[in-house]
């Protein structure tokens, strides 16, 4: 669930239910004053025990053990991106300790970890703190990771969980030596006073430093004083991750536990009705029951996943309703012809593109083109699953989420037990993507485990189920037309496109209060509506298509589609009048240095002004998505007809401040990486309304034989910090694209390649 | 059936066409090994059968009676990692982290069939499945471990 953008109106109207819904906290709603972060200041203490368990806690962030141990609760889902190593960096830094005295816990789905940046717009401002808004979103415990925004909203908010457990511990050592505040000084662990060079270590202060109640916020580090963020420091679940004893949702073991496969129904908007083959089915020893959910699929509950999952195969099931007709085919003419007609929505608007366009001028050129992308599926490499425990009134979850508290209400509504009594445990997850914020397997977990009271019950979906059931990324067409002069300058720009609304449908599923009505979807057009370029006349407009079928987020969300449409044709302005494809885009650059300074970066990176020996070819583009400004070249060869090689990409990011250079280099790679096989293998399609693709056999990804070498730079910035996890992606496949004209002259105008004859070794 | 898994013998009882990787996962309990597919194909799953990397997902348990089993739990000995463990650690190799066991027990593999590997050898046995996109610090980790393995055998000679 990415970047998530909705209408204030919509936003109120949340804001009073939820005030409702809080009730008791009005109290401290009252705190909300404190420099506008009050959930690091007195309100938040309410919370610090219950979200960070017993033991000496400084806020909800930060708790010391008499040991020295310092635990730094991360509320955000560890999927890859290393979220567990950089907002302990954050805290570390102000805190004064080492990394390796740090352990990261998951905590309960409480308001003080709300990610107020990714429930509130995407502002630049966001920052600076808290609006009125952003302090009524705190007090909502939207613990959600997704749209590239960790860092982001953590910036500020866990320097100052770690500066504030700082002020308490140096005012408890001041206080016990009777001396002024001034005489202490933090320095790796410990309080030193600075007259006398007594020492006293976090552990020995902790207990009376947590009852300490300061009077103002501490005053932040500035970068130049910075020894941990913005350092390459190792990531802190590399040994679990290396030994096999990282725990990811499906690695949940329990007493008595029993696993559940899931069978979804086989035809889109279809329900399973009944099962006629059960007693066959309960026969096979192991199996335990066999259940018909509410919402359409059945389920088989064994010993064990193999079972669960053979015996849930088997099931000879009678499905009611569906869509037969839905097809690739059929969504395509459809969306040919919504391609015509007037748009829904047009979101930007600049000049008088019709009149740009009507005017005759001699030495210009229109051109127009359109584009198509199918849907694709977030194959994630550990399968949706969620472990449930029903009991005595209670339930427990164990599940890998990117919004737990997506997850908490889920498990409320289906089991009907209060949140207070429901426990999340959030795990390791084995990729997100965007994935793993849909409520779907938490909700079916917990239908079985309420069958099964008494009993865990792990409940997965099988790789055919998860890839057969994603939320897929939309299917998309987009339509171009421009004009442009002989000497390179983009007269006019009109782009319209269909696709259905993520932000309609998925937070449907999700946080239904905040879904938004298609035609205020901002994630439909981006990456379309704000290109950086000059250009005088520029329309880009939008129409919505209504189809039974569930999309959702995915790794950089519109600006995947939009990515790859708009970089692509206006290269393909580039090459009508003749112009090298960097500087047509370095021309239109004007009154955006930080984009240009990536642009340059990356055409300097990859030598691009000297040309490449025979049979080499390569591709630029340049999208801004999450804050973050990404620039890459991609650079091929040729092997023998439609048989490339891709060599090398070249990547230049501006991310503003950067907590650990190394894992933004692993997010751009991965994001890189992840655009690429989508350009070569990526494609769901339907047919009689279900889907063709089902496991990797047939949704092949990029493996190590043909991921290319890549070198990320990235800009050295002092400007507050931009997403990382997710604009590596857009790029990369109108960079590939390009490359492919310059090599072929054939343009690529529709994904993937391997369905155009295309091979990649 | 009787398994040797990591140098322990475990009397398994489960249903002879179940596949190694179940009978790790959901009987033993032995979790590092991955699911990912199903179908042999992403390499999740993969463990050693007498030295050599298999993928377990297709592979009934039943067969592998008298044959050495090595998971990832048997890379570790005791708190020491393996130099390609340790590679792995050097270089950030996982993101998500789900892949990481297969790919280390493939690693493992290669390295001891191919103590020096080039970079088509890598292409052409390590063939698994990485979601996140951590392929090229997976290459440079196998070749530092290729390195420090090296060196360790060549201090060893020394010494002798
Ligand atoms: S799970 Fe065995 S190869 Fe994928
Ligand atoms: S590290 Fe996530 S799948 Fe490889």
């Amino acid at each position: 669930m990415a970047n998530q953008k909705k209408e204030r109106s919509t936003a109120r109207k949340w804001t009073r239910r939820a005030f409702i819904g809080v009730g008791g906290l009005a109290g401290v709603g009252l705190v909300v004053g404190v420099g506008g972060y009050m959930h690091i200041s007195s309100a938040v203490k309410k919370y610090s025990g219950k979200g960070m368990g017993d033991g000496n806690s400084m806020n909800a962030w930060v708790r010391i053990a008499p040991d020295n141990t310092v635990t730094i609760a991360v509320a955000r889902a560890e999927m890859g991106q290393g979220v567990t190593t950089a907002l302990p960096q954050l805290v570390a830094e102000e805190l004064e300790v080492d990394m390796n005295s740090i352990k990261v816990v998951s905590p309960q789905p409480e308001s003080p970890y709300s990610n107020t940046f990714l429930v509130t717009k995407n502002r630049p401002n966001a920052f600076k703190g808290y609006d009125l808004l952003e302090k009524v979103y705190a007090f909502l415990p939207v613990i959600a990771t997704g749209g590239s925004t960790s860092v982001i909203d953590a910036w500020t908010n866990m320097r100052f969980a770690g500066a504030t457990a700082r002020e308490m511990l140096k005012t408890a050592a001041a206080k016990q030596w009777g001396t002024s505040l001034v005489n202490c000084k933090a320095e790796n662990g410990y309080v030193i006073n600075t007259a006398t060079n007594d020492r006293l270590s976090y552990g020995e202060l902790a207990e009376a430093a947590s009852s300490i109640e300061l009077d103002e916020l501490p005053t932040l580090k500035k970068k130049e004083d910075f020894k941990i963020v913005g350092k390459p420091v190792k990531r802190l679940d590399s040994f679990e991750k290396v030994t096999g004893t990282a725990e990811y949702g499906i690695d949940i073991r329990l007493d008595g536990m029993l696993y559940a496969a899931i069978k979804h129904p086989s035809t889109i908007g279809a329900k399973i009705k009944s099962v006629s083959n059960e007693d066959t089915i309960l026969n096979m020893p192991g199996v335990k029951k066999v259940l018909v959910l509410e919402d359409g699929p059945a389920a088989v509950v064994a010993d064990n996943t193999w079972l669960a999952s053979k015996a849930a195969q088997a099931l000879q099931v009678e499905e009611e309703g569906g869509d037969v007709s839905i097809s690739t085919e059929g969504i395509l003419a459809q969306m040919n012809d919504l391609l015509k007609q007037k748009p829904l929505k047009i979101t930007r608007n600049d000049g008088n593109v019709a009149d740009a366009f009507a005017q005759e001028q001699a030495n210009t050129k229109t051109i127009e083109a359109r584009y198509d992308l199918p849907y694709l599926a977030h194959a994630t490499m550990e399968p949706m699953n969620a472990t449930v425990l029903v009991k005595d009134g209670k339930a427990t979850l164990w599940c890998g989420h990117q919004a737990a508290s997506v997850a908490h209400t889920m498990v409320e509504a289906v089991s009907g037990i209060p949140k207070k009594d429901i426990t999340v445990n959030t795990t390791y997850l084995g990729g997100g993507f965007g994935r793993r914020g849909e409520p779907d397997f938490v909700r079916y977990a917990t239908a079985v485990a309420k069958e099964m009271e008494g009993t865990p019950v792990q409940t997965i979906f099988t790789r055919e189920e998860d890839m057969k059931n994603d939320m897929y990324r939309p299917m998309a067409a987009s339509q171009f037309k421009a004009k442009i002069s002989g000497d390179g300058e983009l007269i006019a720009w009109d782009n319209k496109m269909v696709l259905q609304s993520c932000s309609n449908n998925a937070m449907g599923r999700i946080m239904p209060s905040m879904a938004t009505a298609p035609a205020d979807d901002e994630t439909t057009a981006e990456g379309a509506d704000n290109m950086p370029y000059v250009i005088k006349n520029q329309r880009v407009a939008f129409n919505d298509i209504q189809l039974p079928i569930q999309i959702g987020y995915w790794r950089s969300v519109g600006y995947s589609q939009n990515g790859f449409f708009a970089e692509s044709f206006f290269d393909e302005c580039a090459h009508a009048v003749g112009k090298d494809p960097y500087e047509f885009r370095r021309s239109k650059l004007g009154n955006h240095p930080r984009f240009a300074a990536v642009l340059d970066k990356v055409a300097e990176i990859s030598n691009w002004k000297t040309p490449l020996p025979e049979g080499k070819y390569r591709g630029i583009s340049l999208v801004k998505s999450y804050n973050s400004i990404v620039g890459e070249v991609v650079e091929i060869s040729k092997q023998g007809e439609k048989e490339f090689k891709i060599d090398k990409v070249y990547a230049a990011i501006d991310c503003g401040n950067v907590v650990n250079p190394d894992i933004v280099d692993t997010q751009v790679q991965g994001g890189i990486i992840f655009g690429l096989t989508a350009a070569l293998y990526g494609e769901i399609t339907w047919k009689d309304g279900q889907v063709v693709q089902s496991n990797f056999p047939n949704y092949e990804m990029v493996r190590m034989g043909v991921c290319p070498e890549i070198q990320v730079h990235i800009m050295d910035i002092d400007e507050p910090p931009g997403g990382v996890g997710e604009p590596g992606t857009p790029p990369a496949a109108p960079a590939l694209a390009n490359a492919l004209f310059a090599a072929t002259g054939e343009r690529i105008r529709t994904l993937p390649l391997n369905k155009q004859g295309y091979k990649f070794v | 059936m009787n398994l040797n898994i990591n140098g322990k013998d475990y009397q398994v009882d489960a249903d002879p066409a179940m596949p190694l990787l179940w009978v790790l996962r959901d009987v033993l309990n032995m979790t590092g090994t991955k699911y990912g597919c199903g179908v042999a194909s992403c390499g999740a799953c993969t463990v050693h059968i007498d030295g050599v990397a298999m993928r377990t997902c297709t592979l009934p348990a039943s067969a592998l009676e008298g044959k050495a089993i090595t998971t990832i739990e048997g890379i570790t000995k005791g708190n020491e990692l393996s130099a390609v463990q340790k590679a792995w650690i050097e270089h950030s190799a996982p993101q998500c982290g789900y892949c990481q066991s297969g790919m280390i027990m493939a690693a493992e593999a290669l390295l001891k069939e191919n103590p020096d590997p080039t970079d088509k050898d890598i292409n052409k046995s390590i063939t698994n499945i990485c979601r996140c996109g951590s392929y090229n610090r997976v290459r440079q980790a196998i070749k530092t471990a290729a390195k420090n393995l090296g060196n360790t055998e060549d201090q060893l000679l020394g010494s002798l």
